[in-house]
């Protein structure tokens, strides 16, 4: 095999008590796609930041093409051909795909862009990713999934030699997953090596080579993929047998109707109908925006209906409000935690109070004694990791801000919890602890819609499943129909085409 | 400095920008007392405070509307309606003078909530909503007082201007307890906590089912009560109100808001920062003013002061 492109020896890192990196070393060769693996807090971010110049190596240290460089830095990373992909997007909103791609290495004639060679360099990439849209369109108005593809665009218009991937394909679509992994094994057969880290482990088993895990810092092994399952990579990652992912689920035998949707029309919803009991988790999948954040958002009020009727304990629900919903007994954990569930730069403490700060107080007063007991009780409830509840909310992990986001409703003893994607993003033990606190509530009697894009997830997790394909559910699939290849074709209405 | 002094174990608070601003303004009537005897005179000093009541009152309602990620320009132009207006409805037949007082609050009250329902129900930036009454009030009272001056003898209003109570004047006890309001309704209340959590991030607070309407219509009328009040007081100092009275007052609130650290993006400050950015603001006028400069540059001054306070401001919030 071909000597190494970058060659790092030995990295540490500590963020002040904090080892973060604990003498990791990583080989990274041309024309080998190379995966990333561990937990959220395992390293993986910090590793790509030191290998991207972001942030200097207190130990070690990072050769390239054979070349010692002591003071990486990104400008000097970007050079010597290293692009990276965030998890985090990037883009300017309100600039265009083409912009957006070209940013920052805009193609010009003397002080002028050169239009004609952007938009002919931007529409080649475009095409090979598959975007279709105008090169003109404002990032804004474009889907979750193909803002992602439009960063790895970004990344691919400077011609890396090493192509770093965080999580590409966390709100992908299938058929964009498979768009992507061309490309990458095209780039691979260019040469270009490719650092790709995901939760994912069917993706990495079917891409990559070759495997680097992370646990706590260190490295757990290194060693090609040939013949690794994804159980065995789990437990390098975790050190504990995968199989106590998901909890045991009871047997199904749902309370009485809280919500009954029919023929539900508003913005990106043509005509659901659903049924929700209490004491069932009702899985809810398709393929990325098919009205399933929509319809979650109509139940909260947070959309308003066109058509159609919301019945709530048998009480038709007109002009729905998030306050009334709440009043109701309905609550909602949104799949963007960031925008629109966690106040980042407040306390821990306030955000897990923030729904129920009116029903804490007195007269408009607030009590800051029973608050803090709220958030000490939520935090102790939900094994939220904090060291003191009054930091803000943004030195939490991914994980921990997302159990932030639902415990934060139970003060209130929600009759209905409805969740977005509650797992994307969140590390394999912070899943189960979540999983775990859904089959509790569940059986409590309480009533949970699942929206989720990880179909072993619904199977495992959800009681029932209602699968959406252009704003309408297009199948209901019981306990015994569950399976990833039902809900698959159901997606992708393979069974609709059979049929007819 | 600022990076060393904050690894020391509880010493954050020393770096804090409020505890900052109050010492400057600490050092500046140390300074100014030993190079100008007169400056540093309990007299002069006092006399600093009570124009810091005015601005410090009219800051309070500011201060709530830019924690929650507003703005109101149209404090400089209901202070000028509150001083115009008084004197105009003050009965005769009524010797306290107290209900031309409370009618003139409870139109300034409602012309902030006018402000609010405009902004939550027209969805119109608080710039340009604001900035609109303030032209539409100033053109009305050009309408009602025709531009002369007029002069008041409301008792009541004469009495919060000048009068002492136990020692101290009204003005500045009407600051305490307005202070001492202001930092409840932020601090000790749910109204407080919505504006905070919709100063952060409004779309994620009406999602953890904040009520953002009842919280902005509720603080735009506070901001117009608090203009009104101030401009009750300046009357009450100046004993009569005039078209422009009002005008120093919206760069004033403004930057006594910022410079006590409150965020002008919002979700983030304190009312007690704006109490000290007022008296630093007085503070650095009176200076000005001992300089001897004519008016044109004396303005000038202040407003190359404001930015570099502003500027100072916020590099350190940032080295925090």
């Amino acid at each position: 095999m071909s000597a190494p492109l970058l060659a790092a020896r030995g990295l540490a890192k500590r963020f002040f008590e904090n080892t973060v990196l604990d003498g990791v070393s990583i080989e990274i060769r041309p024309g080998r796609v190379h995966a990333l693996l561990g937990e959220n807090g395992a390293g993986k971010s910090t590793l790509i930041n030191l290998l991207s110049g972001v942030l200097r190596p207190d130990a070690g240290s990072i050769a390239i093409d054979g070349t010692e460089h002591a003071a990486l830095t990104p400008a000097l990373a970007r050079e010597l051909g290293i692009a990276v992909v965030q998890q985090e997007l990037s883009l300017a909103p309100n600039l265009s795909v083409a912009e957006n791609i070209v940013m920052g290495a805009v193609p010009h004639r003397g002080p002028f862009t050169d239009y004609t060679r952007l938009a002919a360099e931007t529409g080649r990439l475009c095409q090979r990713l598959g975007l279709d849209m105008p090169l003109d369109t404002p990032v804004d108005r474009i889907s979750l999934g193909r803002r992602q593809l439009i960063e790895i665009a970004k990344a691919l218009y400077r011609r890396p030699r090493l192509l770093i991937l965080d999580e590409p394909t966390s709100s992908l679509t299938g058929h964009e997953v498979r768009i992507l992994f061309g490309l990458l094994r095209e780039l691979q057969a260019d040469g270009v090596a490719i650092l790709y880290i995901s939760h994912r482990l069917n993706e990495v088993l079917e891409l990559c080579d070759w495997v680097t895990v992370l646990r706590d810092g260190q490295r757990t092994a290194d060693q090609a993929l040939d013949g690794s399952d994804p159980a065995s990579l789990v437990r390098l990652m975790v050190g504990r047998e995968p199989g106590d992912l998901f909890p045991p689920r009871p047997a199904h035998n749902p309370g009485e109707t809280a919500i009954a949707v029919r023929g539900l029309v508003a913005e990106g919803i043509s005509c659901v109908d659903l049924e929700l009991r209490h004491g069932e988790i009702l899985g809810i999948g398709g393929l990325l925006g098919q009205g399933q954040e929509e319809t979650l958002r109509a139940l909260f009020g947070d959309l308003q209906a066109k058509a159609g009727e919301i019945r709530l304990a048998g009480q038709v629900q007109r002009h729905l409000t998030p306050i009334r919903a709440i009043e109701a007994g309905i609550v909602y954990v949104p799949a963007d935690r960031k925008r629109e569930a966690v106040l980042l730069p407040l306390s821990i403490r306030f955000n897990l109070t923030l729904p129920s700060l009116r029903r804490l107080a007195r007269r408009g007063l607030r009590r800051l004694q029973d608050e803090a007991r709220t958030a000490t009780d939520a935090i102790r409830d939900f094994a939220i990791r904090v060291a003191d509840p009054a930091q803000p909310t943004l030195h939490l992990s991914g994980g921990n801000q997302q159990k932030v986001a639902i415990a934060r409703w139970l003060p209130l003893g929600p009759r209905i919890l409805l969740l977005d994607d509650p797992t994307r993003g969140v590390d394999v033990e912070t899943k189960r602890e979540i999983y775990l606190r859904l089959r509790q509530m569940a059986a409590d009697g309480v009533a949970i819609v699942l929206s989720s894009s990880d179909t072993l997830e619904l199977i495992h997790v959800a009681d029932r499943v209602a699968v959406f394909r252009g704003g309408r559910v297009v199948a209901h699939l019981d306990r015994d129909q569950l399976s990833e290849e039902a809900i698959v074709a159901a997606s992708l209405g393979v069974e609709a085409e059979l049929a007819a | 400095m600022l990076a060393s002094l904050k690894r020391l174990p509880g010493a954050s608070w020393l770096i804090h920008p409020v505890t900052l601003v109050y010492l400057v303004v600490i050092a500046i009537w140390i300074t100014a007392g030993i190079m100008k005897p007169g400056f540093a005179r309990i007299g002069h000093l006092r006399y600093l405070l009570e124009l810091a009541a005015v601005i410090g009152i009219a800051a309070a309602g500011q201060t709530l509307v830019i924690i929650a990620a507003g703005i109101d320009l149209s404090v400089a132009a209901v202070i000028t309606f509150a001083a115009i207006l008084t004197p105009i409805v003050s009965v005769g037949w009524d010797p306290t003078g107290l209900l031309g007082i409370l009618f003139v609050l409870a139109i300034t009250t409602a012309i902030g909530a006018v402000n609010g329902v405009g902004v939550v129900l027209l969805r119109v930036h608080p710039l340009i909503i604001t900035l609109a009454t303030a032209t539409i009030l100033q053109g009305s009272l050009l309408l009602i007082a025709g531009g002369s001056a007029v002069s008041t003898t409301n008792p009541a209003v004469v009495w919060l201007g000048n009068e002492r109570l136990w020692g101290f004047p009204v003005t500045i006890l009407t600051w305490l307890v307005v202070a001492a309001a202001t930092l409840v309704v932020l601090h000790r209340t749910v109204l407080g906590g919505w504006l905070y959590a919709i100063g952060t991030n409004p779309r994620a607070s009406r999602l953890a089912g904040v009520n953002a309407p009842l919280t902005l219509i509720t603080v735009y009328a506070i901001s117009g009560a608090s203009a009104g009040l101030a401009g009750l007081l300046l009357l009450g100092m100046n004993r009569q109100g005039y078209v422009g009275i009002g005008e120093p007052y919206l760069l004033g609130t403004i930057a006594a808001v910022v410079v006590g650290g409150t965020s002008i993006l919002g979700g983030r400050g304190s009312y007690l920062g704006t109490i000290a950015g007022a008296i630093l603001l007085v503070t650095l006028t009176a200076l000005i003013t001992v300089v001897n400069a004519s008016p044109g540059l004396r303005m000038i001054l202040f407003g190359g002061l404001v930015l570099a306070m502003l500027l100072i401001a916020g590099r350190v919030q940032e080295t925090r």
